[in-house]
């Protein structure tokens, strides 16, 4: 039958009992407006976080662990390179240019003192003069120091000095000043358009982009996992719980009630800090507070359903209990599991975060959101983007998870439309 | 945390542990509410009440065990790895015999027990070996002047905020605390803190971001219950009010409005549903104003299931506090936990895991009791 959008409240909703699983996914879209769209959102948000998880390597530009640029670059500043700057008419743009013919007079170059340029440039020249080696060429400039990047600049411009190593964020700010002097490239090769870094680097040089994709991983790892083992695990035991009631059903729920009344996060500390750093212990941990999350779900419907007229049909014609779980208890509890499992992965990440930023979970160079947050604390002063990013990629999944798990929640409950 | 050795002890004139006036302060009018509702209630009540507390023993003791046996299966030895290399082996074996790590594991059990009866932990394994509950009862209070703030800002904000959402159902008013309520819940609360002291610590440069209190207003402080805003008013040292109070604002801001989030949208469901019941109906009809409907009719009745919820997001708060201590150098229970496990102190790990469970426990058993006061309809 087709659906038509139903005049009142009571009429859509035995609509909706009408049609199949797809049907009712994508015909609530007229209902549900706004909350639909948010479930589609949410679950692009999530493929596209779980496409990077699976293949940071191909979507990262540099490797998360090793140095791949200056400390502390700012997000989208370009590196401070040692430039080569000369007169646009000399024709000077790199290094490889001042070479010269063996006992023709040296060429001039200058540096600016008290900056690194100047072994940068020594450096350079020494390698590439050994490649001249045999050749009746050389390069050997002669180093000129001045006091100020100004005196270096107004030298080259009047032409006193061949060229000027320069950092390249120093001269851009006053290259306006020296109209007739020219950018070459960076001495040391490096080429400062090479990718850049789009968040900036961090304390020791990593590119912050790359450790937040490759972060993804990590996070969806312990999301997942975790609350897959609490899944379960505590699903049968609901299900046993509920189905077979009497002391088993009381022991067993004031030992999950006590647990679920405890601070989750100190009890994942205390787990993980018995266990050890790593992956693994830090996703036991977390598997373990989230057990009585499916306990206590599970057994509540399990409770109400066996009351189900259907279910006391079933065992008058003699259904076993087996058979009664299987057929008519299971299929009722699933759907109120899968909700809670997306808000729950949502949930084990943040988590996860919190135990890696206390420093307890993962092992400390692992490319992950909380540990980064936590080294970047201490550089709160001056390295903004240190802490900003992570937190941000943070709240994206777990907001992502979050609002998938309550849009589900709206359209295959719409009994509990309010709530 | 040197500046917490040795400061001035009081001119009151006992002398008590800052930690037993608390529990005196807090403990005293609980337990003679509770004596005066159980003398003057109902069967129902009384036998409610009872059930409730004898429902929380075993929740203590399950805790409590939980805390012994799992710290109890660390792979390799607590008191080598708490000495650290410097440890010779008879210096490890007699610390394991002081501690009685040797005997059975019973016993060590049934000891762990008792000392969580007493509430006598025993010395510290590390650092100035100081008994551990002088240590607690320096950082305790530390975290219930954080905790309390923060659990007050979240319930105004959060009841506010929902029967606000409420009484503009559908509206962009009500979307957006609605918003409000899943990024908030969404974001880490330890990242909530950091960009509070990018902004107001670093940026604006108004407030200060670590720590309880000056160190110039810390040296004149006198430590009464160790809560430094109250010992500052007992005292009328100003100075160090003030102090307290703006090194108080950001930690208790992270805190209150991360759990604000969950009650918004709490009260907001509760009264969207109590707003469609017949007496809601009836005092509209009687021409009452739509603003009196919903702040003193409807929310009253819906505040009651909020109220349950009270005693669940107390392990949220303690959870928060931990992460909250950590990102502003609060010497709170929750960093003295997290430096505990740094040093692998494992007897005071167990001790303040252990008084975890028993604040939480203790919390929710008066929220219940409350609540049963609350909702009559509520008994076993």
């Amino acid at each position: 039958m087709a659906l038509q959008t139903p005049t009142n409240e009571y009429e859509w909703s035995v609509e909706l009992e009408k049609v199949g699983f797809v049907r009712r996914l994508l015909g609530a879209r007229r209902w549900y407006g706004a909350d639909w769209w948010l479930v589609a959102i949410s679950a692009v948000m999530v493929l596209v976080f779980i496409i990077l998880g699976l293949v940071p390597s191909l979507l990262a530009p540099y490797s998360p662990d090793v140095q791949v640029g200056p400390r502390f670059l700012a997000p989208g500043a370009s590196p401070d390179l040692p430039v080569l700057v000369s007169l646009a008419s000399s024709g000077i743009t790199e290094l490889g240019d001042l070479e010269t013919s063996t006992g023709d007079p040296r060429p001039s170059v200058g540096v600016v003192r008290g900056v690194p340029t100047a072994q940068a440039l020594n450096e350079q020249a020494q390698a590439l003069n050994e490649q001249l080696a045999g050749t009746d060429k050389e390069l050997r400039p002669r180093i000129v120091r001045f006091n100020s990047i100004d005196e270096a600049l107004q030298a080259v411009a009047d032409g006193t000095i061949a060229a000027a190593v320069v950092q390249s964020a120093e001269y851009e700010d006053l290259a306006e000043n020296y109209p007739q002097v020219v950018e070459g490239k960076s001495v040391t090769g490096e080429s400062a358009a090479a990718g850049g870094f789009l968040l900036g680097t961090n304390q020791i040089g990593q590119d912050v982009f790359s450790r937040l994709i490759w972060g993804t991983r990590i996070a969806l790892l312990i999301g997942f996992s975790a609350s897959i083992i609490a899944l379960v695990l505590g699903v049968p035991l609901g299900l046993l719980a509920g189905f077979r009631g009497g002391k088993l059903d009381r022991l067993l729920s004031i030992i999950m009630d006590s647990l679920y009344a405890f601070p989750g996060l100190i009890l994942a500390i205390s787990i993980t800090a018995v266990l050890g750093p790593s992956v693994l212990n830090v996703i036991v941990a977390i598997a373990v507070l989230y057990i009585p999350t499916y306990y206590r779900i599970v057994r509540g419907q399990t409770l109400s359903v066996k009351e189900e007229l259907y279910v006391e049909a079933a065992r008058s014609i003699g259904a076993r209990s087996r058979e009664i779980l299987r057929k008519y208890i299971y299929p009722n509890v699933i759907p109120s599991v899968a909700i809670i499992f997306s808000v729950n992965v949502a949930d084990a990440i943040l988590t996860g975060a919190g135990l890696s930023f206390l420093g307890l979970g993962l092992p400390p160079n692992t490319a992950d959101w909380g540990i980064d947050l936590a080294r970047g604390q201490g550089f709160i002063q001056t390295a903004w983007w240190l802490i900003t990013f992570p937190g941000i990629a943070i709240m994206l999944v777990v907001l992502a998870f979050t609002m998938m798990g309550e849009g589900l929640m709206e359209i295959f409950n719409p009994k509990l439309r309010e709530r | 945390m040197g500046s917490f050795r040795a400061h001035p002890r009081t001119t009151l004139p006992f002398t008590m542990s800052p930690l037993s006036l608390i529990f005196l302060i807090i403990g005293v009018p609980a337990f003679v509410g509770l004596a005066y509702i159980f003398v003057r209630g109902s069967t129902g009540l009384r036998r409610y009440i009872l059930t409730r507390i004898a429902l929380t023993l075993p929740m203590v003791f399950i805790l409590a065990s939980l805390v012994f046996f799992v710290l109890r299966v660390i792979p390799g030895d607590p008191v080598s790895s708490a000495l650290g290399p410097k440890g010779s082996p008879e210096t490890v074996a007699r610390l394991r015999e002081q501690l009685g790590l040797n005997d059975p594991l019973i016993l060590q059990y049934a000891r762990f027990l008792g000392s969580v009866v007493t509430l006598d932990f025993g010395n510290s394994l590390t650092g100035a070996h100081r008994p551990i509950v002088d240590e607690m009862s320096e950082r305790f209070p530390a975290t219930l002047e954080l905790v309390i703030p923060a659990a007050i800002l979240s319930l105004v904000l959060g009841i506010f905020g929902g029967a606000f959402a409420a009484s503009r159902r559908k509206r962009t008013t009500d979307y957006s605390l609605r918003l409000y309520s899943v990024i908030i819940y969404s974001l880490p609360i330890f990242w909530l803190g950091l960009m509070l002291q990018l902004l107001f610590g670093v940026k604006l440069g108004w407030l200060p971001i670590a720590g309880r209190i000056d160190a110039i207003a810390g040296t004149t402080l006198h430590h009464i219950t160790n809560i430094y805003s109250v010992d500052a008013l007992l005292t009328g040292n100003w100075t160090a009010l003030r102090s307290v109070l703006e090194h108080l604002v950001l930690p208790t801001l992270t805190l209150g409005l991360i759990l604000s989030g969950v009650f918004v949208r709490l009260t907001r469901i509760n009264v969207i549903e109590t707003l469609q019941q017949d007496y809601i109906a009836a005092a509209r009809a009687r021409g009452i104003r739509e603003r009196v409907v919903i702040y003193n009719h409807a929310l009253k009745n819906a505040m009651i299931p909020v109220i349950t919820l009270i005693g669940l997001q107390v392990a949220i708060l303690l959870a928060g506090a931990v992460l909250t201590e950590t990102v502003f150098s609060w010497p709170g229970m929750g960093r003295y936990l997290v430096e505990r496990i740094s040093s692998r102190d494992y007897t005071a790990v167990q001790s303040v895991i252990t008084m975890f469970a028993l604040f939480v426990a203790l919390i929710s058993l008066a929220v219940d009791i409350i609540y049963s006061l609350v909702d009559p309809r509520v008994r076993y």
